[in-house]
């Protein structure tokens, strides 16, 4: 593929009119190359949803342009379709129908003839786990069942973009890790992946490349460590005995900005980096200071929604579109 | 809560207009001069007691959330968990009875009776709705979902339309005779309808207070006692 | 998107739409009881009317006078239902996972309608079966009975067309299920339960007017008098223009609702 598999220009979707428009979109640019996990981080009521439903077309931008998979979400849409996946937050899956009947279905409406289809969909099921929950009804699923099941349904015609938004949020942990080896697995094997996410852990372990969207504009985008990096220093922690403490801090202040923790510790901004460590711990020991503990801090994504927003993003609301 | 509300305000003007529409004829070849003096009655009574099985919903409400659980750990006398729902299921009652009766007059109504006709429907109409609270009740408890909720308008449903509701019983024939002649439902129309046909006598009276009695006493106990079983 | 393609997706999707039926009993089983027992009670409160010389011009009995309102009071209740479904799809988001897909939109709502019309053959057949048990004849013989389940049918189709389209408007399975009221209304102010000829004032003009009493007395003309082409016409080709005008509804329902996406 020589255009990258999603590119966003401008990308801008608004809704209501008049003086109550919301921009839930507001010049989103955006370019995720073939082969990547590129995670799309923010709180709820950033953007992210909006942005994803335009580039799976199920919303038409306001203003900008996009394509993906090559075509236009606008002008091309049906084609846009046949050739992603997607799995979406809110799409509910028919409680009423079983999984198996699910996939013939997602089958059907992919065009894909009889008999592929139902080798096709013992393949997802198997690959997914659940097998031994074909023909039950999906409103006896689990959640964690059922998001296994609404990707095995985005996976029937073998797209080569996959969406997932939100694909763990509500989750149990070992849910959320069964589904990220799944996604891992399916990049491997070639799939680009889109996925949406409010978890900075799962942004950092999934993701090649992440951008972080607050109040409809993407505010940071990149490599998370390098995004990491950028912020700044890391901050190095050690606990000495309270006698030394003041002894302590005059050595610390010599690498960097003392910084703020919980009582008994003390925190230094290292101005050289994490390999100032080896430094300051001769140091610390010419001084004859006892460090009962020590910790190195690496700026974490969190940091880095911070420094680029003004405010954090765990237990972060932004305002409901 | 306007929502559920107003079907229930809705349904027996509704019903009143239709029937009177549809059944107007077969009516007055049984002998009644207006479609209205037969029907009133019977759409006070239903629209009554539909209206006051909303209750249920509520319960069913406290219940899905916990308060109701809350309820039952306070120090409170139990009967008041039977009681403060049936006397909400009368403030529900209401409406639509005086609905029915402007719907009623609009269609021009004969009140041979007088006053004591309002009051004999007022007496019918409020007891069926308490029965039918108290019925509504009794099953919230046990079942405690929504089934309750739909199972008690099929109960209602059935006893009033296997009654007299739509013709006397004289025009009746074969198994709806028997089954209105047994069903308690037909005394107290009886009672309901006499101001609107004729004079307010005893005789037309007794018959449908001793039926009301009988069922409230009835569903009463079914109610206090499904509120027992919720504690074992 | 070829007509076959689109046409698979209608038939997946009609499929889809009677299993959902099948398996919520509680929602398809009024469809059925109430208007069995409007049935029941109406032959044994009116019989004695039935009796009269110029009812018995009408039909030969009430019960065989009540099946056609049966049939459409049933078919009422359950395309009604069919289209609360299509609400509930777009309340609950599977409306918006057919839209990622490729499906042909159309076969949405067409599936909705199949489904509609299949649960309606299904029913007045077995109307007809538990009718004819208790003594129900089909005067018009085997045609009649084709008849009575094309004209039920049709009418799924009409009735679904226009309670898919205020589906489709609103989103909401309680404002479908809401509107219910007013079109059991209409049954009653039309010749389903009573004959129009009977009613006076305001009631008989609405009934005469009512597009229900004429494709219902359709329906009794196959009941109870030998078959006649003026049965057709009115058990079939109303209900079918009906249908023509409503699924045009639906439809630009439908467009109207994905142009605002």
């Amino acid at each position: 593929m020589s255009t990258p598999p999603i590119v966003a220009e401008g990308l801008v979707r608004h809704f209501g009119s008049g003086d109550k428009v919301v921009k839930a979109v507001d010049g989103v640019d955006l370019t995720v190359n073939n082969g990547e996990i590129f995670g799309f981080l923010g709180p709820n009521g950033a953007g992210k949803s909006t942005t994803v439903r335009v580039l799976t077309t199920l919303l038409k931008p306001t203003a900008g342009r996009a394509t993906v998979a090559g075509y236009d979400v606008a002008t091309q849409a049906d084609m846009v379709r046949r050739s992603i996946g997607v799995a979406l937050q809110d799409a509910a899956i028919d409680p009423l129908m079983t999984g198996r009947e699910l996939l013939a279905l997602q089958s059907v409406l992919y065009g894909l003839p009889k008999a592929r289809a139902t080798s096709r969909g013992d393949e997802l099921l198997e690959r997914v786990g659940l097998i031994a929950a074909a023909d039950r009804r999906v409103g006896t699923y689990s959640g964690g069942m059922r998001r296994r099941l609404d990707l095995a349904l985005s996976l029937v015609h073998e797209p080569s973009v996959l969406f997932l938004d939100e694909p763990t949020t509500g989750l149990d942990p070992m849910s959320r890790l069964t589904l990220w080896e799944e996604v891992r697995r399916l990049n491997r094997e070639g799939t680009t992946v889109l996925l949406t996410t409010q978890y900075l852990e799962e942004a950092d372990q999934l993701a090649d490349r992440v951008a972080i969207i607050d109040h409809g504009h993407i505010v940071r985008q990149g490599v998370p460590r390098d995004l990491k990096a950028a912020v700044g220093a890391p901050t190095l922690l050690i606990d000495v005995a309270e006698t030394q403490a003041s002894a302590a801090r005059e050595v610390l202040v010599r690498f960097g900005d003392l910084r703020p923790t919980s009582e008994g510790t003390l925190g230094v901004g290292l101005r050289e980096g994490a390999s100032a460590v080896a430094a300051v711990i001769r140091a610390l020991d010419d001084a004859t200071i006892h460090v009962r503990h020590l910790e190195l801090n690496e700026p974490s994504l969190d940091d880095v929604f911070a420094e680029a927003t003004g405010h954090r993003l765990e237990g972060a609301e932004a305002p409901k579109q | 809560m306007p929502a559920a509300f107003v079907p229930s305000m809705v349904m027996p003007v509704f019903q009143l207009i239709a029937f009177s529409g549809a059944f107007g004829a077969a009516v007055k070849f049984a002998g009644i001069k207006n479609a209205m003096d037969w029907y009133v009655p019977l759409n006070a009574v239903q629209g009554a007691s539909f209206g006051a099985m909303g209750v249920s919903f509520g319960l069913i409400n406290d219940m899905q959330t916990g308060f109701f659980d809350r309820l039952l750990m306070a120090p409170t006398k139990r009967w008041s968990l039977v009681v403060g729902p049936m006397a909400g299921a009368l403030v529900r009652a209401a409406l639509p009875i005086v609905l029915v009766f402007v719907v009623g007059f609009i269609g021009g109504m004969n009140v041979p009776g007088g006053p004591m006709a309002f009051v004999t429907i007022v007496i019918a109409a409020i007891g069926i709705a308490l029965v039918a609270a108290a019925f509504a009740l009794g099953l919230t408890f046990r079942m405690r979902n929504m089934g309750a909720a739909t199972l008690t308008q099929f109960a209602v449903f059935f006893t009033i339309f296997l009654s007299t509701s739509q013709v006397p019983l004289a025009a009746m024939s074969g198994w709806l005779h028997a089954v209105a002649r047994m069903n308690p439902m037909t005394n107290v129309l009886r009672l309901a309808r006499q101001g609107l046909l004729g004079d307010v006598t005893w005789s037309g009276t007794w018959g449908g207070l001793v039926a009301l009695g009988g069922m409230l006493v009835a569903s009463t106990w079914f109610a206090l006692s499904g509120l027992k079983s919720l504690e074992k | 998107m070829t007509l076959a393609l689109a046409t698979r997706h209608t038939a997946w999707l009609t499929y889809r739409s009677v299993l959902g039926r099948l398996r919520q009993p509680a929602a398809l089983t009024p469809s059925f009881v109430f208007p069995l027992f409007f049935a029941a009670l109406g032959s044994a409160s009116f019989s004695r009317i039935a009796d009269r010389p110029d009812f018995q011009e009408i039909a030969s009995s009430f019960l065989n006078y009540a099946v056609a309102g049966a049939v459409a009071q049933g078919v009422l209740f359950a395309s009604t239902s069919a289209a609360g479904d299509l609400a509930t799809d777009i309340e609950q988001g599977f409306f918006e996972r057919l839209l990622a897909s490729p499906v042909s939109r159309t076969s949405i709502l067409l599936g909705r309608l199949g489904s509609a019309m299949v649960v309606a053959v299904v029913q007045v057949t077995v109307f007809m079966i538990i009718f004819m048990a208790f003594g129900a004849r089909i005067e018009s013989g085997p045609i009649g009975f084709i008849g009575l389940v094309g004209s039920g049918a049709f009418l799924s189709l009409a009735i679904g067309g226009l309670m898919s389209g205020m589906a489709i408007k609103s989103g909401s399975p309680e404002v479908v299920q809401g509107s219910f009221p007013l079109v059991f209304a209409l049954m009653f102010l039309s010749s389903a339960f009573f004959p129009r000829q009977y009613m006076t004032g305001w009631y008989r003009t609405v009934a005469d007017w009512n597009p229900l009493s004429h494709i219902v007395e359709g329906m009794q003309g196959f009941m109870n008098q030998p078959l006649a082409a003026d049965m057709f016409w009115r058990a079939w080709l109303i209900p079918l223009g009906l249908a023509v005008v409503s699924i045009a509804f639906g439809l630009r329902s439908l467009s109207k609702r994905l142009a605002a996406l």
